[in-house]
């Protein structure tokens, strides 16, 4: 081979490695993320904060949440086994890019008590693998607070239950 | 007491005051068990079509105000949730979430993102009145996507406002 020939093979070879490395994260960030399918999500304190201003939590047990798409709607729903086979919090969701947005209504059988809405926002670790925080705002006047409701935000993160795998998953819709 | 005279004791005065009295217990009796089997005497369900006219900030931090009307067709509840859809005057169709406790609901839906209104999610919260046909005066948390570390939810809020009527 000359020295011509080795020169630009050895060029062909950088400029390969250089835009593949170039490609690969542009490519991720163009990746598009779905929140459809089933997750484990498990949350936790921030700052050691386990109520509201106001004495209202959720606790921080492990939800099973499972996200739907039918074109524009994209819906969510808890399946809260543990509290009963039609224990189901309604919601719904939606990404940008590596982030994204839920909500859903809190499931309050007993009336007398404080009830309110959640609000989950985060970011796509992986496309398995999900974190960011939970807000809680309650139906409790705080005029401490900047929205006037009794407000409490605790983390979360979640992993995406492989398709197929053993689940406690019914039928979601 | 021969028929007659006990179709004259009938007629008497005393005797038509009280069956007087007991029809009017009939009726009042009648009227609220009608009464209580409509739905605009019970607590009116939010199931239905409705027309909201939402009045939320531009952006956040902005005190421009915005005033949009968005069409919701909420169906029944499954449980104690049920589903809604949203449409604004685009066209644009998207899911929401809905509760109620007696005349009081709850709507919770992601704000469709275009490029020229700023990302959120919006709860609103509100009394049916009006017979079941109206929601005046209601509340709206605006949860925006811009972080802020200074609010307790982490991100920026807003307060908006809404009123809803029933078309159907």
């Amino acid at each position: 081979m000359t020295k011509a020939a080795r020169t630009v093979a050895v060029l062909v070879i950088v400029l390969s490695v250089a835009s593949g490395s170039a490609v690969t994260p542009k490519a991720r960030m163009q990746e598009e993320f779905t929140l459809t399918g089933e997750w484990i999500v498990t949350s936790s304190p921030i700052n050691g904060e386990l109520f509201s201003p106001h004495g209202n939590t959720l606790g921080f047990p492990e939800r099973d949440m499972v996200f739907e798409q039918d074109g524009d709607l994209r819906t969510g729903v808890v399946l809260r086994e543990d509290a009963g086979p039609d224990v189901r919090p309604l919601g719904v969701w939606r990404v940008n890019g590596d982030r994204f947005s839920t909500t859903f209504q809190l499931w309050c059988p007993d009336s007398s008590g404080p009830c309110g809405s959640i609000v989950m926002r985060g970011e796509f670790v992986r496309d398995d693998r999900i974190r960011g925080t939970m807000t809680a705002f309650f139906d409790v006047a705080d005029d401490r607070s900047p929205t006037g409701y009794d407000t409490w935000t605790f983390s979360f993160k979640g992993d995406r239950v492989a398709p197929g795998s053993t689940s406690t998953r019914r039928d979601a819709k | 007491m021969t028929p007659s005279d006990r179709i004259h004791q009938i007629g008497s005065a005393p005797q038509m005051v009280s069956m007087l009295k007991r029809l009017t217990l009939v009726l009042i009796s009648l009227a609220v068990l009608v009464g209580s089997a409509l739905p605009v005497f019970a607590a009116a369900k939010f199931t239905g079509r409705w027309s909201l006219t939402v009045t939320i900030p531009e952006s956040p931090g902005n005190s421009n105000m915005r005033t949009f009307t968005v069409i919701v067709d909420a169906s029944p509840r499954e449980g104690l949730h049920g589903r809604t859809t949203i449409t604004n005057d685009e066209g644009q169709t998207v899911g929401g979430a809905w509760r109620q406790v007696g005349k009081k609901v709850s709507v919770t839906y992601e704000l469709p993102c275009t490029g020229d209104t700023s990302c959120a999610t919006l709860i609103l919260i509100g009394k049916i009145k009006g017979g079941g046909l109206k929601i005046k005066n209601g509340n709206i948390i605006v949860m925006w996507d811009t972080p802020n570390e200074h609010n307790p939810a982490l991100y920026d809020t807003s307060n908006g406002s809404f009123k809803a009527d029933r078309l159907e």
